[in-house]
This record gives C-alpha cells, structure tokens and sequence, in this order.
C-alpha cells in the first residue's frame, strides 16, 4: 500500500527498495534474507491471531449447527489436530512440518492442505494474471487517448478512471455475468472451463484495477509530455502517436508499475469475489472458507502462497525497473 | 489510496432488477447428449463427502444419490425396509435383529453383508472418524453381532426407538467395508455405496461428477421405478453466489439448484421453464432461542412478553417474500407426532407484552425508551454469525430486534465467526441464540430440551438452558416404547411443555426449494427422510 501513496504523491521520483541498492551479489542475499523473514512473519502473524482470538474451531470440523458429538469425538479431533497441546507447542510443530514443505491436513476437509490447494494455485493465478493484462490494457487505452488532448477529454477521461475506482468488483461481477452470460449467452456463467470461462471473472477484478492503474498512469505521463525530450521528438517531426507511445509512455507506466506489485498480491487475496460468483475454484475462496471455518492449516497456507507471490512479484518488478529505466542501476539508496 | 474492499455482503438485488427487466432470455446451446447428463448446482461447499464424517446437509443430499439406507422412511413417516428387508426389535427395546439383503452388492464389488452394518455402525461412533451428526444420533449404540451373513444383531446401552428413524437418513447411509478400510482422506474423495450413482471425480468447491451403477438392483420403496437410473451421468456444481446459481439454471447450464434464492421465486414461478420443488424439512424449526440460565430471560414473564413483542409473520413475508412456512411450535409440521395446536401460542400481542413486562418488575424507561428495572435496561444480547445463515435471514433478526424494541427491548445483535459464536453458545453467554435442527424424529425435543443436552463436548444444542425433570422423563419414554399412540401422548405433553415454558422464538420451518428446467427433464423428487434432492427417478424430457 505505501508504494502505490508513494507513486501517487512523488511521481517524479522513482520509486525503489533499499534491496536493489549495492552490488548484485549483495542484493541477492538480501533478498533472499528478506523474504525468508517476511514468510516467516506472515505466518508467524496470522497463526497467533487465529490461535489467540477466542473461539472453538472443534464445533466447526464437526459438522456445525445440527451435531451432537460425543466426548470421545471431540477429544480424538483435539487430539488429532493438537488442539490439546500449549498454543507454542502447536506452533513450533507447524513450523517444523512447514520446513519439511508439510502443510498439515486440512480439519474441514480432512485431507492434506496441499492436496486440496495444489489444483486450485493455477485457475487463481490466471485469474489474476489476466485481471492485471485487462487492467494494463483499458489504462492505457485510456491515457494514451484522453491525456493532453484538451479540457473535455482530460475531465471524461479522468471521470471514467474514477468512477472505474470506485467499483466494487461484486457489483461488476454480477453486472458481467447478467448482462454477457445470462442474456447474450457469449460466456459460461460460471465454472473453470477455458479461457472463455475466465474472460469475465478477470474482467470484474481488471475494471477497478484499470482505474487506479489509468489514475496514476495519467498524471506522470502528463509530466512525461511536458518534459524537453519530447518536444525535441515532435520537432524532429514524429507524430503525436509516435511520441507518446515511443517517448512518453516508457516514463508514465513506472509509478504504475509499482502498483502493479501490489496489485497482483490484492488480486489473489480480492479473487474470492470473482471466484464465489463465478463458482470458480481458487485460493480466494478456500481462504475465506477457511477463516470462517477456523482451519488453521489452509488458512495459513493460502497466506504463505500469497506472500511469497508479493515476494516474486515485487522481485519482477524491480528488474523490469532496470530494464524500463536504467538510471536505477546508477543510484546509490541509503538504506 | 486505499484498495476498495468489495463489499462482502451479496448485493443480488441489481441482479434482479436486470433480470426481472430482461424478462426471460437465456441462451441455451442445445448438445447431443444433453439428455444422458443432469447438471444439479448446489448453493453449499461440500467438505468430506463421506457424510459419516462432520456431518452437515451438502453432505447428505448428495449421499441420498450414491448411498442406501439400512432402512427408509416414507411419506408418512412410517419405516419401511431397504438395505435390510425385515428387523425384530427386543422387548425391553435393547436389541435389534436386523435380517438384511443378499443380492447387493457395493460399486466397488465387495458384496453387502451384515458385516458391512458392523463396519458402518462402528465407523459412525468411531472417535476418529470425527463423526458430529451420524456419531451424535448413535450416541446409545453398544456393538453389532453379525450371527451369520444376512443377520446382525445391533445392541444398545437403553431403549431408542428413535434407532430405525436416524437410521433412515442418508447421513447414516451404507458404505463399503473394503472402502472404509482405506485411510480417512481417500475415503473423504471417494466414498462407496450400493446406491444408483457411484462417484468418480470430486474437485473440492467445484464440482462432483458421479455415473450410473448400472447393476442397481436396491431401490427403497418410496422409488418410483427400480433397476437403474434413468439418467447416465450425474453432474453436481458448488455455486455457492445466489445470484450465479439462478443464473446458470436460466442460461441452461444447469438443470436443477437446491437453496432456490427468494429473490427470484417470483420470476421462476412465471417462468414455464421451470419447476419450483418445495418441502418443509421435520426436525426443530428455524428459531432464536432464548436462554433461562441468566436474566432477564430467567424470567418467564420477560420470555413470554418477548415473544408477544415480535412480529415474525409480517418479517417473514417482507423478507423471504413468503417462500418460507411460518412455525409456531418447537416441530417442524413434517415430524412424526407434530401437534398444530402450539402454531399460534404467542402471537404478537403489544398490550399482553406490556402487561407481563411490568409484572415482572420492568417498569422504568431510559432515555432512549427501553424499559429499566434497578436502573439496568432491558438488554439481550444475540451473538450471530452472517455467513452461517441466508441473507434473509439476517434482515428478519434485524427486524425482530426492530419489533422488540417498541416494547423497551435492547436486542444488541454481535456479528462473530463461527468460532466465536459457537464459544458462546456452548457456555452460555447469550440471551438470544440462532438455531434449528434438522432430523427425521419427534426425538428432536430430548435433544434441543432435555437436560442430557445442557452439556456437550462439541455443541450444546440445548439452547435455551432448560432443565425440567418431567420433561425429561416423557422424552425419554417415549423411546422406551414402539406404541404410535403412546409414543403420540408423550410427544404431545412435550411439545405443551415447551411452548408453555416460552423456550424459543420459532420463525420458520427450514426447507428444500428446488428448481428444476422442466423444459428439460421431469420427476425431480425429494427423499422423504430429510426431504433431499433425489435425482434416481428423474427422467429426461424429449425435446421436440
């Protein structure tokens, strides 16, 4: 979140992480360094908040509202999941397993984590993966057209980007599938089935996406049109096409960039909207499924997969960085 | 800049407007073998298939398609034979002979035995098993003798005529031994029946495929044909958005949906596509307990008047747009031994309200209206649970609190996990508890009332903290005996009981809303026992 206010506020000054500083063997090892103490704590984190908050997941993992369970089923399940054991014994057991790439088994589902979330990584991470490209493309599309192009474009342009924004994903969802499943019948309006099935999924995650992307997109590629170089490209006689696209666009899309990092972790987090109306499979839903139902061992799993994603993904970005921008390479960051 | 949070709450209602605007369109892509397959969509996750295991509804209704009973219930509540064709039940109601079947056979071949009653039986009260539902109605199960391979004889520690009841649910249906044998997370993907589908394919929160057992020979009686399934593949979608089911049913590609969306009842009614398949369930109604073990509802005058407070009937129509039955009394009107003549025992009734408030002392008012006694409001706390409950049924507790507080209630409703309210609920820290019990037995009452239910391991579904000594007697003979007009006195003085004590607030009786294409396929029923969707007689409909 402080990167994108970082991109919204300062937009002339590039963004970084005080982990592309120093040579890149360094870098490298801080790195990894790094995110091995993010997954760590981010696990750590929401182990103690689920463990500590008061509540009893036995009544969930046995069948909720109309079960009567004997003693003895409730102290086997104690005992199956170590429920019984010292909240710090439990979690220095987990750990242990986690280091074996153990995730546990699941208590609702009763079969181990990785089982139930392996098939599911892949339909998220498409999922998301095309969100990101809608969104990339409607930014774009979107200030490539409007940006510069006189008060009236400039003001319906930036209305769209927000009224996009201000969108809820649900909403768009449910309005996707009405209006292209339902009644022209183009798409399924529901399931994971092909690409097709996930054209509109993507769409009601990439349309508010696209508005924040076009929001930051917009104003440094207003600072980019202003800037001497291209001035001296339209003197030399290119057209308007030509230099926003060949001169300007590279310095708009860094602060958008950025975002993008963060987007793509929200994405897999925010993806239950789309895979609950869409009755899509997914890490989103087995997420919220399993907080609702207190099952300790996918909820932290899901957390892991989705911080070491933020962890990939934040690694990406600060390369293409480099390639996008060279003078990243060149400055020193006090870290 | 912050990232919008979708609202989590499901704005459906935009939905209907579009839908109700574009009136019936829906694009349908007719393909061959559209016939041979039935696409059902069910509105809840399913966790374990193996309904011994946890044991809540999804499980059930898709057990009813792949899984026979030991026994089968029909219409009338009456028990009929099915895996087993005749029992013998000892005088002092300990023993049960059961004489089963020997023609069947599991899709797994192994052959059903009375051996396999031993293996299930065992396997439901098996600690490990982590049986909620199945292991808690066999509570006073002892051991099963096979005698040889069609005879078993079941034991039990003290008199349950209830047995032959829960025995006729699908979630005490007949798996296979060698299956069973096989560990816990197998078994939970790919358990096996003797029933007309077999399961072949489970992707969790997506779908469920099963196919014909083409050597179905054990249809119970309440069937409407024998031999095979009409239909060859069994297609079951977890499409857990409303709005979504419905609109897949629309669009044709599925072909039936359970937790039928109230929103659109008055759509689909219209529509001469589809069939709306609608049964109240037996069991405890949908009710907001009230909890005797603290103030004020230790008070039965402060009870009585909350109860006379609160319009339920005119919260039900706004608000599940009257596709829900009223309930009035602690049984559903679908259980075995239901009385109509508790239905109107409190109707709202201000003045009566009024009057039993002040007798019991509350007669002060606060600022803010509520009543006062000793300068304390009159404050009822209701820890709930949203994502456990239908959106409708979350605006009817709101209005409840609405009604209540024209009286001087303070309904102060605390929205948790599960987790948390379930916490609460086992220790009584509440004065309004959510609930219902869904089960095929007047045998509902000892376990939602009687004092052997105040505690329990897991979840106490004594909600309401009552302990009565009669009453607790006359539920437990009640299954000391297989005489219907006794077991029908009883169950009738415990039902007087309940209501006149003012233990719970009923608002309606759970369901099974349906939807069927009936443009497409026919004869889509609902098994008697939990009133289940029952895909076995379906047929398709020839299109023209």
């Amino acid at each position: 979140m402080s990167t994108a206010t970082q991109a919204r506020t300062s937009h002339t000054e590039i963004p970084r992480t005080t982990a592309t500083a120093g040579s890149t063997g360094q870098v490298i090892l801080k790195r990894a360094a790094g995110s091995l103490f993010v997954l760590w704590a981010a696990v750590t984190l929401t182990f103690f908040v689920l463990r500590l908050v008061p509540g009893d997941p036995v009544t969930t993992i046995l069948g909720g509202h109309s079960a009567a369970p004997s003693a003895a089923t409730v102290a086997a399940v104690e005992a199956q999941y170590g429920l019984d054991q010292p909240v710090l014994v439990q979690y220095v057991n987990y750990l242990a397993g986690l280091a074996t790439g153990d995730f546990g088994t699941s208590y609702v589902f009763k079969v181990p984590v990785l089982d139930i979330l392996g098939p599911q990584i892949l339909p998220t991470f498409q999922m998301a993966g095309l969100a990101l490209v809608f969104a990339w493309a409607i930014a774009l599309a979107f200030t490539l057209l409007t940006v510069g192009r006189g008060r009236v474009l400039d003001g319906v342009g930036r209305g769209i980007e927000v009224f996009f924004a201000a969108l809820p994903p649900f909403w768009v969802g449910i309005m996707l599938a009405v209006v292209f499943a339902v009644i022209l019948g183009w798409f399924p309006v529901a399931g994971d089935d092909g690409f097709k099935s996930l054209v509109l999924p993507a769409l009601a995650l990439g349309i508010p996406l696209a508005g924040f992307i076009a929001q930051v997109t917009r104003s440094s590629f207003e600072e980019a049109l202003a800037q001497p170089f291209v001035l001296s490209a339209r003197a030399r006689g290119l057209s308007d096409l030509a230099v926003r696209v060949g001169h300007a666009l590279r310095h708009a899309i860094l602060p958008g960039l950025t975002l993008s990092a963060w987007a793509v972790g929200s994405l897999v987090s925010s993806a239950v909207v789309a895979e609950i109306i869409f009755a899509r499979p997914g890490l989103g839903r087995s997420l919220v499924d399993a907080i609702i139902n207190r099952d300790l061992p996918i909820t932290l799993a899901v957390v892991f997969i989705i911080a070491a994603v933020y962890i990939l993904v934040n690694l990406v970005v600060d390369v293409l960085y480099r390639v996008i921008d060279p003078r990243t390479n060149d400055k020193g960051a006090g870290a | 800049m912050t990232l919008r949070k979708a609202p989590w709450a499901p704005t459906a209602l935009a939905a209907v407007v579009v839908l109700a605007l574009t009136g019936c369109g829906g694009a349908a892509s007719a393909q061959p073998d559209e016939a041979d397959t039935f696409v059902f969509a069910t509105g809840k996750d399913i966790s374990c298939l193996d309904p011994h295991v946890n044991g809540d509804m999804p499980q059930a209704s898709l057990a009813a398609n792949y899984l026979d009973s030991l026994v089968s219930q029909d219409k009338d509540g009456k028990i009929r034979p099915w895996l087993a064709e005749s029992w013998e039940v000892s005088a002092d109601g300990l023993t049960y002979t059961f004489t089963v079947r020997d023609d069947v056979y599991f899709t797994d071949g192994t052959k059903f035995t009375a051996e396999a009653v031993k293996a299930n039986l065992d396997h439901m009260v098996d600690p490990d098993t982590q049986s909620g539902t199945a292991g808690g109605y066999l509570k006073p199960y002892e051991s099963t003798e096979v005698i040889n391979e069609t005879t078993a004889r079941v034991t039990l520690n003290r008199p349950y005529a209830a047995f032959l009841e829960v025995l006729a649910q699908p979630f005490l249906g007949i798996e296979s031994p060698t299956a069973l044998k096989r560990p816990q997370a197998e078994n939970c993907i790919s358990p096996v029946g003797t029933g007309p589908y077999k399961i072949v394919d489970y992707i969790p929160q997506s779908k469920v495929s099963l196919v014909r057992n083409e050597d179905y020979n054990s249809a119970p009686p309440f069937a409407q044909h024998e031999g095979p399934a009409h239909i060859k593949n069994l297609e079951w979608l977890i499409v857990p958005e409303d709005s979504t089911r419905y609109g897949l049913l629309r669009a044709g590609q599925v072909d039936a949906l359970d937790l039928m969306p109230s929103v659109h009842f008055a759509e689909a009614e219209a529509d001469k596509k589809v069939q709306l398949v609608l049964q109240d369930r037996p069991g405890n109604p949908t009710n907001l307990m009230l909890n005797t073990t603290r103030a004020p509802f230790d008070d039965i005058n402060v009870r009585k008047a909350f109860l006379h407070s609160v319009y339920v009937e005119a919260g039900i129509n706004s608000v599940y747009f009257g596709t829900v039955t009223k309930a009035g009394g602690p049984l559903a009107s679908t259980t075995g031994f239901y009385s109509p003549d508790f239905e109107d025992a409190y109707l709202p009734d201000p003045a009566e309200a009024d009057r039993l408030l002040d007798e019991a002392g509350w007669t002060g008012r606060d600022e803010q209206g509520y009543r006062t006694k000793d300068g304390k409001r009159l404050t009822v706390v209701l820890p709930y649970t949203p994502a456990a409950w239908p959106t409708a049924h979350a605006a009817l507790v709101t209005q409840i609190q609405a009604s209540a507080k024209q009286r001087g209630f303070d309904v102060r409703i605390e929205n948790q996990d599960f987790a948390s309210s379930s916490e609460k609920y086992n220790n009584f820290e509440y004065d309004l508890r959510a609930g219902y019990w869904n089960t095929n037995t007047a045998d509902v009452l000892r376990i939602v009332f009687s004092t052997e239910y105040m505690k329990s391991a897991g979840f106490v579904p004594n909600g309401s903290g009552f302990s009565n000594k009669e009453f607790d007697r006359i539920v437990n003979e009640a299954l000391a005996t297989d005489d219907p007009e006794i077991r029908a006195d009883l169950y009738y003085r415990a039902q007087q009981i309940v209501s006149e004590n003012a233990l719970q607030l009923p608002l309606y009786n759970q369901t099974s809303q349906l939807a069927l294409r009936q443009d497409r396929f026919a004869n889509l029923t609902l098994e008697p026992s939990l009133s289940l969707p029952y895909i076995y007689d379906v047929t398709a409909v020839n299109a023209s």
